[in-house]
């Protein structure tokens, strides 16, 4: 993936959340700072988040989350490496609770973002995680 | 820091005499009770009806909510209860569909069937109190067939069951989960709206501009899009199902958004009594000041609530719901402390509920109505938002009105372009936000919070249970109240549907069956997910 000159990032809206606000923000922040960036939108399931990333051959995968079990994150990085997609991190946002977050970062989450984060920490964080 | 209403008008250091000049007391403003009613509709204020204060409640099972709702009525909210749904009820979809167990009782209560409002309500009253479900419109159907089936039950008079269990078609827009193509949305609208007014309910519907705002919008396009609504669904009550206008304004309820820009929050809602008056009068020839009046009530704002340092969020709601009380309103919900967090714990819903008896029973808030008339600036504001509301909303009708506007995704980029906007002024500091772009601490030392937690397992048992209920119930019996529904909903639009559900809710049938042979009938796949298929043999 090292030839490509542009950072490719999916966003996803995860399980039957309707909130699709902060994943077009987001969105945005990584378009505005010269990432490519594949929206999926809202109603994405495990499975089809990983098709995607597999067909668009991404470099890191953004979940969006508000309010949850959050389990469908732990089975997004289950089917990831069953899939051997361990090496694309995945990184979520919204509202997390700390307790929940922890449990998400154990699981191999590599990055969680709360509510209100800055747009210039959201793309440092993917600008220095992907390998060129 | 920017000096701007969030609708982007100037605002000056000082209001003098000259910026209310052009304001006639008796035509544009009038007294508590006399139209235009900017002063809202009790000559008295509070002293004739002081406003319910209730918090929301749902998550996990119908019995797990149960439990909040009577332990919120020991914290002191006897007047009304307001409920949600969770997501997989709200799409519809039933618990035990694939995609469903996954997240049942996430955000909400599994309200799929009349056995969940049963449960819900179990040991609670159905009168003497406002009944209050919200959370997708597709739901509204089925959830006013719950209210009729359990008064039926329990044999009280319908007529004597009050509060709003309807809501408007466009919710999906503006980011509920509620996955109903949007004209079968307004067609059971239609029907819900008309079945409430032909019968004389005392059920409002919740037609509403706090999901839109809480997603982006700002509040001069709050009021644009509210008025806008309400004009193209009251006139389809009145053209399509031939209601009296005086009937249908009776039917609409706002639940407005108020976040913490105090005057203009308050503004906000003076102006848009104001608006509505007008728009029943002049568009719809209203008759009666009754069909001139916009029942409001008011939901502090989620979205102004920060993840960071949640005990602040007490004090946002202390000045959210003074300005909700001030401005005056029927209801007022609080989010509260942990709303960046997670659905509210016990904790917080008790210091959201005794913050709204702390302003009205501490602050002498209710001894005066409309207190902040007459303030040069209060007045000048509410003139302003409503010139900035009318604007947009020339544009709404440029492009064809409501539901032309949002099919086209003109609602949804004024949102976006808005929520942008408000973001941007964050991060460069002309809006600052405490906690998040000023006196911030480390992520480490913030204050735990309790946190109100749904496991995946909880989600599964709701799921398990469903399964197995289901083969229990009379099958025969509901497989011909099915067969009608159907036979009903592949007849004209107008053909009301509601006593067709309520027969089916009766017999046990779930909002996954209900709603699934609904969509059938109009060409539609049975499953908004198109996962499973249809369990029933339809002709």
């Amino acid at each position: 993936m090292g030839d490509r000159r542009r950072i490719k990032v999916l966003i996803s809206v995860i399980g039957l959340d309707g909130h699709f606000t902060g994943a077009e923000i987001v969105s945005r922040y990584l378009m505005d700072a010269g990432m490519e960036v594949v929206y999926l939108g809202i109603y994405q399931t495990p499975e089809m988040i990983v098709s995607a990333a597999i067909q668009e051959s991404v470099d890191v995968i953004g979940i969006s989350s508000h309010a949850s079990n959050y389990d469908q994150i732990g089975m997004l990085l289950d089917l990831m490496k069953q899939n051997g997609l361990n090496d694309i991190p995945v990184i979520c946002g919204g509202t997390i609770p700390r307790q929940h977050a922890e449990t998400l970062l154990k699981r191999g989450v590599s990055k969680i973002f709360p509510p209100q984060s800055s747009s210039e920490s959201i793309v440092n964080y993917i600008t220095s995680i992907v390998k060129r | 820091m920017k000096r701007q209403t969030d609708y982007g008008y100037e605002i000056k250091p000082v209001y003098t005499p000259k910026d209310v000049s052009d304001i006639s007391y008796e035509k544009d403003i009038g007294d508590p009770g006399s139209y235009p009613f900017v002063r809202g509709y009790y000559p008295n204020g509070y002293r004739d009806r002081i406003w319910t204060r209730r918090m929301t409640a749902g998550l996990g099972s119908s019995r797990r909510t149960n439990k909040v709702l009577k332990k919120y009525r020991e914290m002191g909210q006897t007047q009304g209860m307001l409920v949600i749904h969770d997501r997989p009820s709200a799409m519809p979809i039933d618990a035990d569909h694939p995609m469903g167990r996954r997240e049942a009782g996430v955000l909400g209560w599994h309200g799929v069937s009349l056995l969940e409002f049963e449960e819900l309500m179990d040991g609670i009253p159905l009168i003497g109190q406002s009944i209050t479900l919200l959370g997708s419109s597709a739901m509204s159907c089925m959830r006013l067939a719950y209210i009729v089936a359990l008064a039926e039950k329990r044999g009280i008079d319908l007529k004597e069951v009050h509060g709003s269990v309807t809501e408007y078609p466009f919710c999906h827009t503006f980011g509920q989960t509620d996955h109903m193509p949007l004209d079968l949305n307004i067609r059971l609208w239609l029907d819900s709206s008309e079945f409430i007014i032909r019968n004389k309910i005392r059920m409002r519907c919740g037609i509403l501009s706090q999901h839109f705002q809480e997603s982006g919008g700002n509040n001069a396009q709050a009021l644009a899009v509210e008025i806008g609504q309400l004009k193209e669904l009251l006139g389809l009550l009145v053209n399509e199902r031939g209601l009296d206008f005086d009937d249908v304004g009776l039917l609409p309820y706002e639940l407005v958004s108020i976040g913490s820009r105090f005057f203009e929050e308050i503004a906000k809602v003076r102006a848009l009594r104001r608006m509505y008056a007008r728009m029943a009068r002049e568009t719809f020839n209203a008759k009666t000041e009754k069909a001139c009046q916009l029942l409001i009530s008011v939901h502090t704002s989620g979205r102004t609530m920060t993840y960071q340092q949640p005990y602040n969020n007490i004090a946002r709601c202390a000045i959210q719901t003074l300005a909700g009380a001030i401005a005056g309103c029927t209801a007022i919900d609080n989010a509260c402390l942990d709303n960046a967090h997670a659905e509210p714990s016990a904790f917080a819903a008790r210091m959201s509920l005794n913050t709204q008896h702390i302003i009205s029973d501490e602050t002498g808030v209710t001894d005066v109505t409309d207190p902040l008339a007459g303030s040069y600036f209060v007045e000048r504001l509410t003139n302003e938002v409503e010139d900035a509301a009318y604007k947009i909303l020339q544009q709404i009708e440029k492009e064809g009105g409501m539901i032309a506007a949002v099919k086209k995704g003109y609602i949804h980029n004024m949102m976006y372009e808005s929520a942008r906007k408000r973001q941007k002024e964050i991060e460069t500091g002309e809006r600052l936000i405490v906690g998040v772009n000023e006196l911030i601490i480390p992520p480490e030392d913030d204050d735990d919070i309790p946190i109100q937690s749904l496991e995946a397992s909880d989600s599964e048992e709701i799921a398990k249970r469903i399964e197995k209920w289901k083969e229990t119930r009379d099958m025969s019996i509901l497989k011909d109240k099915i067969a009608q529904l159907y036979k009903d909903a592949k007849k004209d639009r107008n053909h009301n549907l509601m006593p067709a559900i309520i027969e089916a809710v009766k017999a046990y049938a779930t909002a996954g069956e209900i709603m699934g042979v609904i969509r059938m009938a109009h060409g539609f796949h049975y499953d908004p997910l198109e996962m499973i298929d249809c369990p029933f043999k339809l002709s």
